[in-house]
């Protein structure tokens, strides 16, 4: 059926606004190490759910919103999230067997690897990060996937995105 | 699904060379800049929201206590500003007598901070003013109590500025008390700056003030930029250890001041400046008066001004210049030496507008 291809999908887009929103509101000083990389998580549920409709290229062209955000280099956060996307995706037939826990490992070894990409990539610009930190967000980033799967899949099934 | 990954890697890699190398990529992330920065704008709404309500709410009694410290801070500064003023033209004139061309003239511009930048590990903030509003790459940002950093990226309505406690932010400053010139760094820590490559000689002490000393052609001389914390001397280390405090609340200020210092050459900011105050005493219909602080038309007898100077300390050492000097600066160019006088007059007219 034509007519059911592709419904609703503008709250796939709103919900990577408000990622992007996320990903710059302010933070207590604490805190700022530990955001979470709500669009990694974003584009992984999406890409796992809808892998017709979220792909690499949203990944991409997703990064380079976050890199004018960011300041850094145009294409670094790009490479980052295309990469992100790219394991979710070939792991795609696995992760949705897996249960909850199971899924939570995944994505921490993957955001783990991207944020060690991220350190390499930050390092060849001149600004290294001194500690090895930056591998919180992706921890915490994995505690948040439950709670982020379960609430987007309510929205998935509240409004029958497909 | 490998080759698309394939094509998307070449193509991040190969922007992100191209956006280190070049300037090709500029206007594309000016425009998209244009529609995202909204983001940051977004996400200060609730505490814009919050401060409308704060001052809606605010307590009759707050308000009237808040009114008497300001209204007493006022009158300090203008007390002050008087005596600034009249230190400012001598100090004009003092240099327009030694022909230097390090003349102070500087215009300021309130910006508001309407960001912070989410990665931690850089101290980076975003003010709301941009391109359009004349601001230029590299330009310091002060707030209320000393130098805070400069612009390092350019959007069309936001700027991104580098504070200088960042880790790869230096600035070259002196202590106030001595002259001594030294670099400060920034470590990643707010409240922190350490200069480099002290000698453990040096005569550098707890509680110095550390001004910006202009010569890295970038931050304007004279601003404060840090005190200094504490002085280790380690024997074990080829230098001293000097820890500073920045004197501007890197990480509190809401309210930021644009430095806008130009490197017009002195000729013309005197004709400039000139132009101006002619253009102003053409709009007043008042006839072109010389300013009384300054008796300078070339050869003019100085007993003839000498009643209307308002500062007397200059009068005795104006003739004895002019005389003491061969004819040569007055007959070469007294285009430049004319005009030059009204700068004073019209950095006057213009403080009292920003006021």
């Amino acid at each position: 059926m034509a007519g059911t291809h592709s419904r609703n999908g503008w709250i796939v887009w709103l919900t990577f606004a408000l990622g992007l929103l996320l990903s710059v509101s302010p933070l207590p000083q604490f805190m700022e190490i530990l955001r979470p990389l709500w669009l990694a998580l974003l584009l992984a549920f999406w890409s796992l759910n809808l892998p017709h409709k979220v792909g690499m290229v949203t990944a991409m062209f997703l990064g380079l919103a976050e890199d004018v955000l960011y300041g850094t280099l145009l294409g670094q956060n790009a490479l980052i999230l295309t990469l992100i996307t790219f394991l979710v995706l070939s792991l795609q037939q696995r992760l949705r067997m897996f249960p909850m826990w199971q899924q939570c490992l995944v994505i921490l070894v993957i955001f783990g690897l991207a944020q060690l990409v991220q350190l390499w990539l930050s390092a060849l610009t001149g600004n290294r990060q001194p500690t090895l930190a930056l591998v919180l967000p992706a921890l915490v980033s994995a505690l948040l996937w439950p709670w982020v799967s379960f609430g987007l899949r309510g929205l998935c099934r509240r409004y029958k995105i497909n | 699904m490998g080759v698309r990954l394939l094509v998307l890697v070449v193509l991040s890699v190969a922007l992100m060379v191209v956006d280190a190398r070049f300037a090709l990529l500029k206007p594309v992330r000016s425009q998209m800049s244009l529609v995202l920065m909204q983001t940051y704008w977004i996400t200060d709404l609730p505490q814009r929201l919050y401060q409308g309500v704060a001052s809606q709410f605010g307590s009759r009694t707050e308000l009237v206590a808040e009114n008497e410290k300001l209204k007493t801070e006022n009158l300090l500064l203008q007390g002050r500003m008087q005596k600034l003023a009249a230190l400012t033209e001598q100090n004009v004139r003092l240099r327009e007598l030694l022909n230097s061309s390090a003349l102070v003239n500087e215009k300021v511009e309130v910006a508001e901070l309407i960001g912070m930048d989410p990665n931690p590990f850089t101290h980076r903030i975003i003010i709301n003013k941009g391109e359009r509003d004349g601001v230029v790459l590299g330009q310091p940002v002060l707030d209320a109590r000393g130098l805070m950093g400069q612009v390092v990226e350019l959007m069309p309505y936001t700027s991104r500025v580098l504070l200088l406690t960042d880790t790869t932010h230096s600035i070259p400053v002196q202590v106030n008390r001595n002259g001594l010139r030294a670099i400060a760094s920034g470590t990643g820590n707010p409240e922190r700056l350490e200069l480099r490559h002290v000698a453990d000689t040096a005569d550098i002490k707890e509680g110095d003030l550390l001004v910006s000393s202009g010569l890295g052609q970038r931050f304007p001389a004279g601003y404060p930029v840090a005190t200094v914390k504490e002085v280790i001397h380690d024997s074990g280390q080829p230098f001293a250890i000097v820890r500073a405090v920045p004197t501007a609340a890197l990480n509190r200020s809401r309210y930021l001041l644009l430095v806008f210092s130009d490197n017009r050459t002195p000729e013309e900011r005197a004709n400039d400046a000139a132009q101006a105050q002619e253009a102003e005493d053409k709009r007043n219909g008042t006839t072109p008066i010389i300013p009384a602080t300054v008796p300078k038309p070339a050869p003019a007898t100085p007993p003839a001004t000498a009643p209307a100077v308002t500062a007397p300390v200059a009068t005795p050492a104006k003739p004895a210049a002019h005389s003491a000097r061969p004819v040569k600066p007055a007959a070469t160019k007294p285009p430049a030496a004319a005009p030059a006088p009204a700068t004073p007059a019209a950095r006057a007219t213009t403080r009292q507008r920003e006021e």
